[in-house]
């Protein structure tokens, strides 16, 4: 048996709540697996399909849009319109086959560094059930 | 809806709709008409804006749909609607991708009287430029009786081939076309304009929504099966070989009335990687092929407009490599609209899904 799979996951955080989140998780050396790659953007609202879709695509196992909670995103209702292409994005994927659940959504502030560990070491464990991407064997593509 | 009857001129129903339209130009209801017209080699035809009587020749019944008039109202409009009155006729498909321009700012219908025809269907560009019937396109089309094996897949499966969302209605669903057809006003402003133009009234207009009920439900149930056919595209290797012929010409993308953007993504800088990059993605998967990204592109443009797509199969029709691609984004198209609760072209009062949001709504989506 080759060694065990580790997922690969691409999470993409707004500046003023998930990533200070993963920020606090960091300073406060709370311990969380080291399968996510953050990529900071400046709101969850900002995260156009596209970086999602190309994230899978390139073989990424699980991708995580994190956002403040409902009601407190910076610019007011980015996080809603998130959620609308989000919710877009899985019901095309859903359409296509191609395993939704990989796509997270997960709105968590700044003071939560806790629910920020324990959201990566939740997907770790549930995309260690649902296997590797096979788009990332896919050369042709 | 005030109807009328439109009695037909020696069998000739193209002919007759030409006349009654000609006369809205000699009475000077409207300026000009942007309707389909048929080019001098009859190869082909396009929606064309005559303003001189003389010169107007259209056939609103041509089946064939090179281009879509909304996007042609859209490239009219787009930096200024006209200031004087214009008369556009388009089909059900066209009148849906209009409304959703028209919702995203790509259209204005200041001074546009939208005249919307029953559309029977269209044959493809090269099916309609060398015909092969004894009859002319057309004819066949009005006659029905050998038109659907000539049929675009996008037509025989369209969803709604009546007009929404029109001032006038051109109608052949119940009446028999060559002998009348039904002309509907939507308001008295445009019983107004067709003052004079020998209409007759309908006093009982039950023939014609029975007619237009059942073919909405005929097609709704062709659609259905259509979607049950095709839903067997899942798994990245089932789409990846359906997309194995494509050459990334995007031109699906260019031929599509809702892609509206000037400059799409995927033909800005942004793809444009250092050459590292490129190296560095052959490192992580072992291989990719070139051009890069067509799934992500297909995929990506989904994304962006399916919730809009009018199922037009303009984009099918592009495809140089004869993708059958309305197989994939009929079925997209259904869900996604469902999942929005939403119907391209159904209301323009309605705002596209991606701008608007309702606090209490997909729960199940981020928590
Ligand atoms: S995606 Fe294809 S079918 Fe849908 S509106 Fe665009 S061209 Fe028409
Ligand atoms: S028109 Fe056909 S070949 Fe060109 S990008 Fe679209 S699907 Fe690919
Ligand atoms: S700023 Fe955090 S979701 Fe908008």
């Amino acid at each position: 048996m080759s060694e065990e799979f580790e997922p690969r996951i691409v999470g993409f955080l707004c500046n003023w709540c998930t990533y200070a989140g993963a920020d606090l998780a960091g300073t406060s050396r709370i311990q969380y697996p080291p399968n996510i790659r953050v990529i900071r953007v400046m709101c969850s609202g900002a995260v156009d399909s596209v970086y999602v879709n190309r994230a899978l695509l390139e073989g990424a196992d699980g991708v995580l849009v994190g956002g403040c909670h409902l009601g407190d995103c910076h610019y007011q209702s980015g996080n809603y319109k998130a959620r609308r292409r989000m919710v877009l994005l899985k019901n095309i994927l859903q359409t296509l086959g191609m395993e939704p659940e990989r796509v997270w959504v997960k709105w968590i502030s700044a003071s939560e560094g806790q629910r920020f560990a324990d959201t990566v070491k939740e997907m770790v464990d549930e995309l260690k059930k649902l296997g590797p991407n096979p788009a990332r064997e896919r050369w042709n593509i | 809806m005030k109807l009328y009857t439109l009695p037909i001129k020696e069998g000739d129903a193209p002919r007759t709709v030409n006349e009654m339209l000609r006369r809205l130009l000699i009475d000077k209801k409207v300026d000009a008409i942007l309707a389909m017209t048929e080019t001098p080699s009859r190869k082909s035809a396009f929606p064309t804006m005559v303003s001189d009587p003389e010169k107007l020749a259209t056939n609103v019944f041509t089946p064939l749909l090179p281009v879509s008039t909304g996007t042609m109202v859209s490239r009219i409009t787009k930096l200024r609607g006209v200031d004087r009155p214009l008369a556009v006729v388009l089909r059900s498909c066209e009148l849906r991708a209009l409304t959703e321009l028209v919702k995203l700012n790509q259209a204005d219908l200041r001074n546009i009287v939208l005249i919307g025809v029953d559309c029977l269907g269209t044959f493809p560009m090269n099916t309609y430029s060398s015909f092969p019937g004894k009859d002319t396109p057309t004819e066949t089309l009005l006659k029905g009786e050998n038109a659907e094996k000539y049929m675009r897949s996008a037509c025989l499966n369209c969803k709604d081939p009546t007009p929404k969302n029109a001032d006038i209605v051109i109608g052949v669903f119940g009446a028999d076309p060559g002998k009348e057809l039904f002309i509907g006003a939507r308001t008295e402003k445009e019983e107004a304009l067709l003052k004079g133009l020998g209409l007759k009234d309908v006093k009982d207009d039950k023939g014609r929504k029975k007619a237009v009920d059942e073919i909405r439900k005929m097609k709704d149930s062709r659609r259905e099966l259509f979607i049950k056919e095709k839903s067997g595209i899942k798994g990245m290797d089932k789409l990846s070989e359906f997309f194995d012929t494509c050459v990334n010409c995007h031109n699906c993308m260019k031929a599509c009335p809702i892609c509206y953007c000037k400059e799409c993504l995927f033909e800005s800088a942004v793809f444009d990687l250092e050459a590292g990059k490129y190296m560095g993605k052959a490192d992580a998967k072992g291989a990719y092929k070139t051009p890069v990204d067509s799934i992500l592109f297909h995929i990506t443009r989904f994304n962006h407009m399916i919730l809009s797509c009018v199922e037009c199969g303009l984009c099918e029709q592009a495809c140089p490599s004869n993708i059958p691609l309305m197989d994939i984004i009929v079925p997209i198209a259904e869900n996604a609209q469902k999942e929005f609760g939403y119907l391209p072209g159904r209301d323009p009062s309605e705002q596209i899904p991606m701008i608007v949001y309702r606090e209490e709504e997909f729960q199940d989506v981020g928590e």
